[in-house]
């Protein structure tokens, strides 16, 4: 088995265990071993940033929309929303934001080990001109608002901060997508979620400091 | 003989004055700690100054603008904690607290603000500083774990060695002198980063951002293995770098280099978007 056979069921493989052949594999590979230690790792993690209690079907259905939205999964289609419009539990916001810091830090890895092999060619760079500034997303705007609840004086703040590093994400994407083998191009878009990643996990603290 | 106005003015003048030295409230809690004890301030808004003291006492002082705040002290084995408590709802004026905080050198500190400068000075210890919007100053901190975090304010760093560094803001600007560390990363995406001093033995430089620029100074003698990229940006060098072999690195002139300086006993990484990236002799 090759380490892109492996990779390709690898979502599987975190969920059930795998085969035999995929043991061995991991077992096997340094690269392929330490991709795993570290997607356990981020899932731990994520997992104490989830709520303690159960998450309502409001949460899932604000999860679902985040996938869709950074284009992980196809939308929903005739699938029925769970969330009624205009009605969101205050706790919603920071079930959602972790999710979304957890889809942050998983997309983080998922970048950080996506073409490790094979030297870069020169990159054909995407100049912040070339591209245009991110509409705030709707777990953003929950992350303000939130924030602006408790330090109104924030608000400015988090906004800026939140934009600044969504135009990043935007740019550092636009150049892997037209240099998918320059691993520094997928090394600057790791840094830019990193930086998203920093400020849900600080937007996160000063809800519960 | 002044006028009843210029009277009633002075008065007022006085009274004003007197008002808010009034309401501040000052709160000193003291402690006797183990070596490596862990002390941690949680603070709204409002200065923190740390710094080191001889002996084995934790000493805090704390100014309250207002009785809208208070000070939740806890003490749990060998750690300790302060958190600024608000009444009821506080803004910058009215629930600003100062910390003034003494610790032994090798205690661990964590500091975390929502908008107040931050000032460490001589700290041994591991340190953790998340500030939203305030600016963080160390001075003389070194052996241990740094991580600072900020959204917008600067960050300063000077005269530290051997300890491991980790530095990221959104849009604050991030400034290093005479920093040897094992490990110095810097991450920032709008923010300038500047680090002037020497290398040091075996140490690793990354210092990385978006779009402000990167000026890396360093003195004729520094040792360094450099690699620096800028994806839209331009890159200039003047140090003599000897090229290296077998790398998987592409230069590009004016975009990206790559080089050996005297033994190359550290590496310097340095990576932009679209800022400009300067590696000069000091």
């Amino acid at each position: 088995m090759t380490c892109d056979e492996f990779q390709r069921v690898l979502p599987y493989i975190m969920e059930g265990g795998g085969s035999d052949a995929e043991q061995t594999h991991v077992q096997s590979c340094p690269h392929c071993s330490a991709l795993v230690e570290d997607l356990n790792s981020i899932a731990a993690q994520a997992r104490l940033m989830l709520p303690l209690r159960d998450p309502s079907p409001a949460v899932w259905s604000g999860i679902r929309d985040s996938l869709e939205r950074e284009g992980l999964v196809r939308p929903a289609g005739n699938v029925v929303r769970l969330r009624p419009d205009g009605l969101r539990p205050r706790s919603w916001s920071w079930a959602a934001m972790s999710a979304v810091a957890a889809l942050v830090l998983l997309s983080f890895a998922l970048v950080r080990y996506r073409n490790l092999l094979g030297t870069p060619p020169a990159a054909v760079p995407v100049t912040q001109a070339q591209v245009a500034p991110a509409a705030p997303l709707p777990a953003d705007q929950e992350v303000v608002l939130a924030v602006a609840e408790r330090n109104p004086d924030l608000r400015a703040t988090y906004e800026a901060g939140l934009r600044d590093v969504n135009d990043y994400i935007n740019s550092a994407q636009q150049t892997v997508d037209q240099n998918p083998d320059d691993p520094d191009a997928h090394e600057q878009l790791m840094q830019a979620y990193q930086q998203k990643a920093m400020l849900y996990d600080m937007a996160l603290t000063r809800a519960t400091q | 003989m002044p006028s009843k106005m210029h009277v009633t003015v002075v008065l007022l003048l006085a009274v004003a004055a007197a008002v808010p030295a009034a309401a501040q409230v000052k709160r000193e809690f003291r402690y006797t700690v183990a070596p490596g004890a862990s002390v941690a301030v949680y603070n709204e808004y409002g200065p923190v100054s740390v710094r080191a003291i001889a002996g084995r006492q934790v000493v805090v002082v704390a100014t309250l603008a207002s009785g809208k705040v208070e000070i939740d002290p806890l003490q749990a084995g060998n750690r300790l904690e302060f958190r600024t408590h608000a009444l009821e709802r506080i803004s910058g004026s009215d629930g600003s607290v100062h910390y003034d905080v003494s610790v032994p050198p090798d205690a661990n500190v964590n500091v975390r603000v929502v908008n107040g400068p931050i000032t460490v000075e001589n700290i041994l210890g591991d340190l953790t500083l998340l500030d939203d919007a305030g600016t963080v100053d160390l001075r003389n901190c070194s052996g241990g774990h740094v991580r600072v975090q900020t959204i917008s304010g600067p960050v300063t760093l000077s005269e530290s060695s051997n300890g491991y560094i980790d530095i990221t803001s959104v849009s604050g600007n991030v400034a290093l002198k005479n920093v040897t560390g094992r490990k110095v990363t810097v991450n920032t995406n709008r923010g300038a980063i500047r680090y002037d001093g020497d290398v040091g033995q075996n140490a690793a430089y990354s210092l990385i951002n978006n779009t402000g620029n990167i000026d890396f100074i360093a003195p004729a003698s520094a040792s360094m293995d450099v690699t620096a990229r800028s994806v839209s940006g331009t890159v200039e060098n003047d140090f003599p770098l000897q090229p290296k072999r077998r790398t998987g690195f592409a230069p590009q002139p004016g975009r990206a280099f790559t080089g050996t300086s005297n033994a190359g006993s550290s590496t310097v990484e340095l990576r932009s978007f679209s800022g400009t990236i300067r590696v000069k002799k000091r």
